[in-house]
């Protein structure tokens, strides 16, 4: 027979192609017959080949739709619980609810008491060994919990089938925000509703617990005694920190995706794994409380749906959401638009209500922006930063905050300027303002600026470390905690000796720390020789200043924060040597950041000086990268300036001078960034040979410069100093090549 | 440039490091987005392997366009990598099934539904493996067609061969393949 022979490799796979070849022919005749007649002239005789095509021809009919099937996810006709099904001692009444794994039913208890309760099962089908052990994760992390405004677990148990339930109480209420709505209640009772659900958010904290999933939904609201009471419930999702629940972190991957879109921290929505803290609640609770006050969440949702996932977490990091009362002008605009658009048109008059009903609601909205500008914006807003950093320690604190804000105090979201904090004053003692106040009013009036800052830095240090003591109670070390405590007060201290006008009183206090630093382990220390490196450096003493930078860095070499203020610093002291190692570091350490933030920001340090090689050459490369965060990004113009800077280093000094278009023509926020902004284009103009434009700009940026250290109220005050050095340090290499001989 | 991107390019290259790193990156990328799309699907709703292989791609990609022959490096990571996820998945369930309540449960599990019983897929996916011995190319086809949902067309565009010879292809690893499983079940076919 013809393949009866060797089989060796290649002489099967030329009977594979034979064997593929004839079936494909055969598949073509259509007939019996006419397949018949083919094969019996494909195989000439050879009955083994021929058998074998006949085989895979039998095969191919009888596979159906073999391979055509697509996925498919489990839909709800699987659940097999009915009204009246018995699970354990309680009686199923209706379904009130369904999850991704779980459903939640209404249920009555008979034994011991009756009462009616909230029955949470894993749907059928669902119950893989990973989702068991969630649940069983969620109802452990219930139970742990005790408080009025959480509910709580009452029992647990498995089915006959092992499906594993819970019971809870049955929260008989409806979303925070619904029930704000329908009983129109002000401002004033909604904050107080939400100061009780951070609190519940912070027992839960304290338990080890991070929600995870806070929205509407999850907080519901129920009446006792007549009385609004909220309840978060649904920590279905719930991590628990540091609890050993079940083996490693089930929630896999799952973790990185779980929350609702609206409601979900950029950290959240990074995916990349980066630990989720409490502070993602923070978020959160930050979006509650902007749509309770707006009636909307801070990014569009109505976009939502379509936007694919990469799109959704884009928007989340980045786009900076209006303030609640910018949102709520827009409310009014597109109310008053409507109405005025409705008189237009010719239809059936509209009834007295209903003219009523809509001029009423541009009033309550414009009621609402009066209440909402101010304290309120800057409340949500730093519960919405995007660095998780820069939010509120813990849900007290943000509740804190509220509390402050109602009863007319100082809130710490805020900048403190001198007619801010005497209104304070005056609205708590309405009573007319007396001597003392007049007093007050004086002095405050005629405290320079660094006072104010003094006063700022002051108050919120002492706030901060109220809280952070207060959040970290529950674990860390409590000596080291005291000693941290101690040493930002010494530096508390030594900012009111200098602001009365004690710089040798501040000097003492200051060398009290040593002893104290010494205590503290290293990472700790890092902190508090950070906020050192800060005060020295505030006060212009830069070699002191450098120290303590460094040694921060020693504790925590991963702090960018450190390498940032350190780099002007060491230029303005005139280490160079210092400087060089010091860029070079922060190239190998964080140049492959994808953060455009910290990108610009590196590049800006590195390129204060000059350089040259590989490093200028990674340095410009970096700035490159930085620009894909795109034109909407809320640092855009500082990445711009990045990039005018590297290019002028690099030589290109056309590139220079346009990348600096958009940032000049957007400047009067940032003065010192903007005279940053006129000594580069000077300094391009004039490389390019434009000497007139190059005076030009300097001439502006010298001007501008004359107004630092600014006065402005800016919230990013910190930057303030550093700006400042290296605008100085721009300035020097400016004046000297412009003002030198001409460059022909 | 995207991590991906320049991975295709240094494949394309001939770098096989680099294509030793592209099938962990695309197997964890469709993991994760099959899981996030698990947790927010309604339930009855389809999830299209093709979808969400494309999805994973775009997010991998970024703003880049690597030229066609990056991207047939990547669908066909990606045709192995969803074979992977589904089988894994297949498997572990069989144990559980099997009194393995011991198992640990490992942190990285999707519990993707499968198109097919798990004993047929299991089936499925030995006899694929058979197949690529006796024919490479059909096995790449049912890789591409099946566990990423490539059309007939693309993936004829991914094997540089004619739409013709892919439709032959198919028909011929389909009978194949059911035949194999047949003959494994029940060897006296």
């Amino acid at each position: 027979m013809g393949t009866g022979g060797v089989r060796d490799g290649i002489g099967r796979m030329k009977a594979e192609e034979r064997i593929k070849e004839i079936f494909a022919q055969a598949l073509e005749r259509k007939s019996p017959a006419e397949r018949e007649k083919y094969l019996a002239e494909a195989c000439q005789g050879d009955q083994e080949l021929r058998r074998e095509i006949e085989s895979l021809l039998r095969a191919g009919e009888q596979a159906g739709d073999f391979l055509g099937q697509t996925m498919r996810i489990p839909g709800a006709d699987m659940v097999t619980e009915r009204t009246g099904t018995m699970i354990g001692r309680y009686k199923l009444l209706q379904k009130i609810g369904e999850g991704g794994f779980g459903a939640v039913y209404m249920a009555e208890q008979t034994e011991p008491v009756q009462r009616k309760v909230a029955l949470k099962i894993i749907k059928a089908g669902m119950d893989t060994r990973e989702v068991i052990a969630r649940f069983e994760a969620e109802r452990q992390a219930l139970a742990l919990m005790d408080h009025p405004n959480i509910a709580k677990v009452l029992d647990a148990g498995a089915t006959e089938a092992g499906r594993p339930y819970f019971v809870m109480e049955l929260v008989n209420g409806i979303p925070i925000t619904d029930y704000c709505d329908r009983g129109q209640l002000s401002t004033a009772d909604r904050l107080q509703l939400f100061i009780k659900v951070c609190h519940a958010v912070q027992h839960a904290h304290q338990k080890g617990i991070i929600h995870r999933d806070i929205k509407p939904n999850n907080v519901l609201v129920t009446l006792h005694d007549g009385e609004p009471v909220p309840k978060v419930i649904d920590f279905g999702i719930a991590k628990a920190l540091g609890q050993k629940l079940t083996e490693k972190t089930l929630f896999t991957a799952f973790q990185h995706m779980i929350g609702t879109p609206a409601y979900m921290s950029p950290e959240q929505a990074e995916l990349s794994g980066l630990d989720i803290d409490t502070r993602a609640d923070i978020y959160s609770l930050g979006v509650l409380l902007y749509e309770l006050l707006t009636g909307e969440t801070p990014f569009d949702t109505g976009t939502w749906r379509q936007a694919a996932l990469d799109e959704i977490r884009r928007i989340i990091r980045e786009t900076e959401p209006p303030k609640p009362s910018t949102r709520l002008a827009q409310q009014l605009v597109a109310a008053d638009v409507r109405r005025l658009h409705s008189k237009s048109e010719i239809r059936e008059p509209e009834s007295k209500e209903q003219v009523g009903a809509s001029s009423r609601r541009l009033l309550q909205i414009k009621e609402r922006i009066h209440m909402v500008r101010g304290d309120l914006d800057w409340i949500v807003m730093k519960a919405l930063e995007k660095d998780r950093r820069r939010r509120y320690e813990t849900p007290d604190a943000f509740a804190g905050d509220v509390a402050r804000h109602l009863s007319n105090e100082p809130v710490l979201a805020s900048s403190p300027s001198v007619t801010y904090l005497v209104g304070k004053f005056a609205r708590r003692h309405k009573a007319g303002l007396c001597v003392a106040a007049a007093l007050l009013l004086l002095l405050l009036a005629g405290a320079a600026v660094s006072a104010w800052q003094a006063v700022r830095a002051t108050r919120a240090e002492h706030a901060q470390s109220l809280l952070r003591q207060q959040a970290e109670q529950a674990r860390a070390n409590e000596r080291q905690l005291r000693l941290q405590a101690e040493a930002r007060e010494k530096i508390m201290q030594a900012e009111a000796f200098v602001r009365n006008g004690s710089p040798d009183e501040a000097d003492k206090v200051m060398r009290t720390m040593s002893p104290l630093l010494d205590e503290l382990n290293a990472s700790n220390a890092a902190a508090i020789y950070f906020s050192l490196g800060d005060w020295h450096a505030r006060h212009a003493q830069w070699k002191e200043a450098a120290t303590n930078y460094f040694q921060s860095i020693a504790g925590q070499p991963a702090n960018f924060e450190a390498y940032d203020r350190l780099a002007p610093v060491l230029v303005q002291s005139g280490d160079l040597a210092a400087f060089e190692q010091l860029r070079r570091q922060m190239l190998s350490r964080f140049g492959e950041t994808t953060n455009p933030v910290i990108a610009e920001c590196i590049v800006r340090d590195c390129l204060i000086l000059p350089w040259s090689g590989a490093e200028l050459e990674q340095a410009g490369k970096i700035a490159d990268a930085a620009l894909t965060a795109g034109s909407n990004h809320w640092a855009w113009n500082y990445i711009q300036f990045a990039k005018a800077l590297a290019a002028y280093r690099q030589g290109d000094f056309k590139s220079a001078a346009d990348s600096l278009q958009t940032p000049l023509r957007d400047q009067g926020k940032d003065i010192a960034r903007d005279v940053e902004g006129y000594l580069v284009l000077a300094m391009a103009q004039h490389q390019q040979g434009y000497p007139g434009y190059a005076r030009d700009a300097l001439t502006t940026g010298l001007g501008l410069a004359a107004r630092l250290p600014s006065s402005d109220n800016d919230l990013k005050d910190w930057k303030a100093w550093n700006d400042w050095v290296i605008a100085q340090a721009l300035m020097r290499e400016a004046k000297e090549l412009v003002n030198g001989p001409a460059k022909r | 440039m995207s991590e991906l991107t320049v991975m295709l390019q240094q494949i394309e290259s001939g770098d096989a490091q680099a294509a030793s790193r592209l099938l962990p990156l695309v197997y964890d990328e469709l993991r994760r987005l099959a899981a996030w799309r698990l947790a927010n699907e309604k339930p009855g709703q389809t999830l299209q392997a093709t979808a969400l292989v494309h999805e994973a791609y775009l997010r991998l990609v970024g703003k880049d366009d690597p030229q066609w022959n990056g991207r047939r490096h990547f669908f066909g990571a990606a045709a192995e990598a969803m074979r992977r996820i589904l089988v894994e998945n297949a498997r572990r369930k069989k144990r559980l099934k099997h009194g393995g309540h011991l198992e640990r449960v490992d942190a990285d599990d999707v519990d993707l539904p499968a198109p097919m019983p798990d004993d047929d897929l299991l089936a499925m996916d030995e006899a694929l493996d058979r197949l690529a011995g006796v024919d490479p190319r059909a096995a790449e086809v049912v890789k591409l067609c099946f566990f990423v949902g490539l059309t007939q067309e693309q993936a004829a565009e991914q094997l540089d061969v004619s739409v013709a010879t892919i439709e032959r292809t198919w028909s011929f690893a389909r009978a194949w393949l059911f035949r194999e499983i047949q003959r494994q079940r029940n060897p006296s076919v």
